[in-house]
C-alpha cells in the first residue's frame, strides 16, 4: 500500500516533467519560441534552479516538482527584451514579429502575467504559456524545522508524504504540513491564462478563512502590532531578494535608490528597514497575487508576505478586486469609482455632531453631502 | 545635547508638529481664507502646498513621519471638483489603503488624516485643523518611524525618541 | 611565541564553561544560537553555556562584528552659525571588546583574507583589534562545505586567537594561536583544573590541522593566477549562470569575504553623520556613473564580475582566492547558483 502510494506520487511529478519536456522541446524545435523558462535540478535538494532552455536538447533538463517556488513571471520582461534586436534609445521599434518566449505557469504566476500584460511589461502574443495547476509548493524552511537542524541531503515526493533524507537518517513527513502558507490559502491554483495545460485542474479551492493570519494581527492593539512588525523585520539585511524576485518590482529606479530626495536610508537601521518594507508592500497593493516568492527567497525567513496579504484583503473588501483575473478590469490604484468608500475623511469639526459614514452620492455633485463648512 | 531646537510652545509644553499637504486649488485657498478671516487654528500646522492631493504619494507622507512629523494631514478638493478632474479620486483610494496599512503595522490611527476642503470652506479648515491637532496632541510625540541621531551619530531607538 | 607546551592547555568541559561565563561577565561574548524560526545566528552566549557545536554555521558571517552596517565614520553639527558647525567629529570608541566563541575555521580565515584589501582601513583595524576569535575547528563538514578546496581546511586556525580542539575523550585542548589569544587564556587558570596535553593529543591535533589539505590537487589560486583573464571573461558559460540570477544581495551580504561598501551622508534634526554600509556588486547602482552610463548595466556583467573578482582579480592582486568555502551562498541563493560549479568551470578553461 505504501509502496503503491509512493510510486503514484513519483509518477505525478514525473508525468508532468516528461510532458513539459516534450512540449517545450517541440516549441523550441518548431522555432515558435526562442527560449523557454522553467526549472532544472540544481545542487540543492530543495531549491530548484530557474533555467532558460534555448534548444530542444536543453529542454530535456526541465523539471517540475513541489520545490519550484520562484515566480517565473519575474524573468519574462528581461528575457523578452534581451531577445529583441539591439536598438538605441530613440530608435523606432523593430518591424515584424519579435521572438517569443515559452514559460510554465501555475495559478498565481499566470495571474502575475495578466498584471504584467495590463502594465505593458510583456505582450500576450510574445508569450507561450504552458499552464500547470499547482498542488501547493513546499516551504523548505518547514522541512528544515522538521529535520531539527540535521542537514537535508535528499527529498522524495509522494502524493501525500515526503521522504526526507537527512544526515541523521530518513524521516517521513506529511506533505500538507509543509506546504507554504500562501499555498494553504490559495483559492485559484489553476492558471488563468495559458496556451496549453499539463496536469489535472484543481478547480477553485474553498478556503474558509483566507485572511486568518492577517486578521490575527489586526486583532492586536497598535503597540502589539508595532512590536510584531519590528520584530519580524529585525533580521532584514536589505539584500532586496524579496524585491528582485517579485515580478511586480520592475521600476528602472527603485524608490530605495532615489537620492534626491532619499526616502529610505540604505543601511540596516530599524526605521529605514521598516520604511522599505512598508513602501515595498504598499507599491504592490492591488497587484500582488500572493505567490509567496518574496517569503521563499528571503535568506532570513522574514514573513513579509503578511504585509501584502493585508493590502490584498483591503483591496478585496474596499474595491471588490482580485488582481490577475481579468485583462479588462483595470488595476485598483490606476482607476477610481465615484462612489469609492472614504472612511477616514469624516474629520468632524469640533463643534458638530457626528454624521453617519456613507459611501456618498454620485460624481460631479460637488460636496459629498456630509459637512457644509 | 546637540543643538536641537526645543519643541515647546510658550508654556514649555510639548507641541506637536503637523505637516499638512494642501492642494493648491481648494484646500490651500481654504486655509488662506481662514487666515484672511482671522479664524483661529493651532499654530503648529506646517503647510506644504501641492498642486493636487493626487500628487501626494506614500513616500511623501512617510518621509514626513521619518523627519519627525507627529501628524500628517492631507487635504484636497471635494471629489468631483478636482482642478485636474480626477486627481483626488485616485488619491482617495491611495490614502484609504495607506491609512489602513499603517494602522496594521502599528502606527497610531490618529496620526494620519485626510479631508476634503474647498476654497470657500475657511471655517471648515479651521475646525478640521483644530480637530487634527487635538488628536495628534493626545497621542504625544511620534516615535515609531522617526529617524533621529544622538550626538555620536547613532540612531535613537523608537522608545527613546523625545519630542 | 612561547614554547609549544605552554601554548596548549588541557581542560575539561566544566572549566571551559566557567572560563567563557567569566568572559561574559567582563565583555560581550557571542556564539551561534538557534532562533525562533529555527535559523542559527549569532547571539549573546548564555551564562554558563557552551557554544552548541551541532548547530552548524550561523547564517551571518562574523563580518557583522568587524564590519558592521552601518558604521559611523564621523559626525557633525549640521546647524549653521554655531561654534562647532560642520566640524567633523571622530566617532566614539568603536564599542568595547567582543569575544566570539564557536567560530569555524572558514569564518576565522575571512579576517585574514579581508585584511588584505583592508590593510590600511583604520576602522577595520580598530575593530579587529578589539575582536577575540575563539575558534572551534570542525570535526565534520556538510555537503556544502568546501574550505579545503579554496585554501582553508577544517583544522585551520588561520584568523583565530584561540583554538578549542575537542578531544576524543570529551575534554578540550585550548591553543593560544596569537598573543592576544594567550592573554585571553590567562583566565583559564583558576577556571578549573588545567593540565598539559599528552604527546598523543598533540599528534591528534597536528593530524587534524593537515586534514583536507592537498585534497584539491593543484592549489586553485595558482591555477587561476595562470589563467588568461580575457579567456575567463569571455567564457561561454556565464550566460547560463546569469539567466537565473535575480541580482539580490544575498550572496554578497552573507559571504564572509565580500567586503564592498558605499559611503553616504545622512542628516536628521541638526545632527549629521557619514556612514558606510554594505553595498553589493549585484545591485545595478553599484557601478552607476553620474553621467548616467553604467558599465555593468546588464545582469550578466554583474554576475560575471562577482565571480571574476573572487577567483581572478583578487587572486591576481593579493594571491589567495577571495572565498573561504563556507557554503552560505550555496545554501541561501534563492535560485541555486552554485559557486563550486562556477569555480570548476573556470578551472576547466
Amino acid at each position: 500500500m505504501a509502496g503503491a502510494e509512493r510510486k503514484k506520487g513519483r509518477d505525478v511529478n514525473r508525468e508532468i516533467t516528461q510532458e513539459l519536456r516534450k512540449r517545450a522541446a517541440a516549441l523550441l524545435a518548431s522555432g515558435d519560441i526562442a527560449a523557454f523558462v522553467g526549472f532544472r535540478i540544481g545542487s540543492h535538494p530543495m531549491i530548484m534552479r530557474p533555467f532558460v532552455a534555448r534548444s530542444p536538447e536543453e529542454a530535456e533538463r526541465l523539471v517540475w516538482n513541489s520545490f519550484c517556488v520562484i515566480n517565473l513571471a519575474n524573468y519574462l520582461p528581461g528575457l523578452l527584451r534581451s531577445l529583441e534586436p539591439p536598438r538605441r534609445p530613440g530608435d523606432p521599434p523593430p518591424e515584424g514579429p519579435l521572438p517569443k518566449v515559452g514559460v510554465v505557469a501555475t495559478g498565481c504566476w499566470s495571474r502575475n502575467m495578466v498584471v504584467q500584460i495590463q502594465e505593458n511589461q510583456i505582450q500576450r502574443q510574445r508569450v507561450v504559456i504552458i499552464g500547470i495547476p499547482s498542488r501547493g509548493m513546499i516551504d523548505r524552511r518547514k522541512v528544515e524545522l522538521a529535520a531539527e537542524g540535521a542537514e537535508i541531503t535528499g527529498v522524495q515526493e509522494g502524493q501525500h508524504k515526503l521522504k526526507v533524507s537527512t544526515s541523521r537518517g530518513e524521516i517521513e513527513l506529511n506533505r500538507w504540513d509543509l506546504v507554504r502558507d500562501n499555498c494553504l490559502t490559495c483559492q485559484r491554483p489553476d492558471p488563468v491564462i495559458y496556451d496549453e495545460m499539463i496536469g489535472q485542474p484543481q478547480w477553485e479551492r474553498k478556503v474558509s478563512e483566507p485572511f486568518r493570519q492577517v486578521e490575527e494581527i489586526e486583532a492586536l492593539d497598535p503597540d502589539e502590532r508595532w512590536a510584531w512588525f519590528t520584530q519580524e523585520i529585525s533580521s532584514c539585511i536589505r539584500c532586496y531578494a524579496c524585491r528582485n524576485a517579485c515580478p511586480l518590482c520592475y521600476c528602472p529606479t527603485c524608490f530605495v535608490d532615489d537620492s534626491r530626495p532619499q526616502w529610505v536610508g540604505k543601511s540596516r537601521e530599524p526605521v529605514d528597514t521598516a520604511l522599505f518594507h512598508i513602501l515595498r508592500a504598499y507599491h504592490c497593493a492591488g497587484r500582488c497575487t500572493d505567490c509567496g516568492t518574496c517569503e521563499s527567497v528571503c535568506p532570513m525567513g522574514i514573513k513579509m508576505r503578511l504585509l501584502t496579504r493585508k493590502l490584498q484583503k483591503d483591496v478585496k473588501e474596499l474595491y471588490g478586486f482580485e488582481p490577475g483575473l481579468s485583462l479588462e478590469e483595470p488595476l485598483p490604484l490606476s482607476t477610481y469609482r465615484p462612489d469609492d468608500p472614504e472612511p477616514y475623511f469624516d474629520i468632524r469639526p469640533v463643534d458638530e455632531s457626528p454624521k453617519p459614514v456613507s459611501g456618498g452620492g454620485g460624481a460631479g455633485e460637488g460636496d459629498m453631502g456630509r459637512q457644509k463648512g | 545635547m546637540g543643538a536641537e531646537r526645543e519643541n515647546s510652545g510658550t508654556g514649555g509644553q510639548w507641541e506637536p508638529r503637523i505637516v499638512a499637504f494642501l492642494c493648491n486649488w481648494c484646500s490651500y485657498a481654504g486655509a488662506d481664507l481662514a487666515g484672511v478671516s482671522r479664524l483661529q487654528y493651532p499654530p503648529y500646522i506646517r503647510i506644504v502646498r501641492v498642486p493636487c492631493s493626487g500628487r501626494v504619494s506614500a513616500q511623501l507622507i512617510l518621509d514626513a513621519f521619518r523627519a519627525g512629523a507627529d501628524g500628517v494631514w492631507v487635504s484636497g478638493c471635494h471629489p468631483g471638483d478636482c482642478h485636474y478632474i480626477s486627481g483626488n479620486l485616485y488619491a482617495r483610494r491611495r490614502f484609504v489603503l495607506l491609512r489602513r496599512f499603517l494602522e496594521f503595522v502599528g502606527i497610531e490611527p490618529g496620526r494620519l488624516h485626510f479631508s476634503w476642503i474647498s476654497a470657500s470652506e475657511g471655517e471648515k479648515f479651521a475646525q478640521t485643523a483644530a480637530r487634527v491637532a487635538e488628536e495628534v496632541k493626545a497621542l504625544g510625540p511620534s516615535r515609531r518611524l522617526v529617524k533621529r541621531f544622538d550626538p555620536q551619530g547613532r540612531v535613537i531607538p523608537a522608545e527613546q525618541v523625545t519630542g | 611565541m612561547n614554547s609549544q607546551s605552554s601554548r596548549y592547555t588541557k581542560v575539561d568541559e566544566g572549566a571551559l564553561r566557567t572560563w567563557l561565563s567569566r568572559l561574559g561577565g567582563q565583555t560581550r561574548v557571542f556564539a551561534p544560537k538557534s532562533g525562533p524560526k529555527g535559523i542559527v545566528d549569532w547571539a549573546e552566549l548564555d551564562d554558563g553555556g557552551l557554544p552548541d557545536l551541532d548547530l552548524g554555521l550561523p547564517l551571518n558571517s562574523i563580518k557583522v562584528f568587524y564590519f558592521p552596517q552601518p558604521e559611523i565614520l564621523f559626525t557633525f553639527n549640521a546647524r549653521p552659525g554655531q561654534p562647532d558647525s560642520f566640524r567633523l567629529r571622530e566617532p566614539e570608541e568603536a564599542g568595547g571588546e567582543i569575544v566570539l566563541a564557536g567560530v569555524r575555521p572558514c569564518d576565522a580565515r575571512s579576517i585574514t583574507l579581508n585584511s588584505l584589501p583592508y590593510a590600511e582601513d583604520p576602522y577595520f583595524q580598530a575593530r579587529t583589534d578589539r575582536l577575540y576569535v575563539i575558534g572551534f575547528p570542525c570535526m565534520e563538514g556538510c555537503s556544502t562545505c568546501f574550505c579545503s578546496w579554496v585554501g582553508g581546511g577544517p583544522g585551520s586556525t588561520d584568523g583565530m586567537d584561540v583554538a578549542v580542539w575537542q578531544m576524543p575523550g570529551g575534554h578540550f585542548v585550548i591553543e593560544a594561536v596569537t598573543e592576544k589569544g594567550g592573554k585571553l587564556m590567562e583566565g583559564l587558570h583558576g577556571a578549573g583544573p588545567v593540565a598539559e596535553p599528552s604527546e598523543e593529543e598533540l599528534l591528534h591535533i597536528e593530524q587534524w590541522r593537515k586534514k583536507g589539505l592537498g585534497q584539491a590537487g593543484e592549489d586553485p589560486s595558482l591555477s587561476m593566477r595562470h589563467k588568461d583573464l580575457m579567456a575567463c571573461y569571455q567564457a561561454p558559460f556565464w550566460q547560463q549562470v546569469a539567466d537565473c540570477c535575480i541580482n539580490c544581495g544575498t550572496c554578497t551580504f552573507l559571504c564572509p569575504t565580500c567586503y564592498c561598501f558605499d559611503i553616504q551622508d545622512e542628516k536628521a534634526r541638526g545632527i549629521g553623520r557619514r556612514i558606510r554600509y554594505w553595498d553589493s556588486c549585484m545591485f545595478p547602482l553599484f557601478t552607476q556613473h553620474a553621467s548616467g552610463h553604467n558599465p555593468r548595466g546588464e545582469k550578466i556583467k554583474r554576475v560575471r564580475n562577482r565571480f571574476m573578482h573572487k577567483f581572478k582579480y583578487f587572486v591576481d592582486r593579493f594571491g589567495p582566492l577571495s572565498c573561504v568555502g563556507c557554503g552560505r551562498c550555496i545554501r541561501q541563493c534563492p535560485v541555486n547558483i552554485d559557486v563550486r560549479e562556477v569555480l570548476r568551470d573556470l578551472l576547466a578553461l
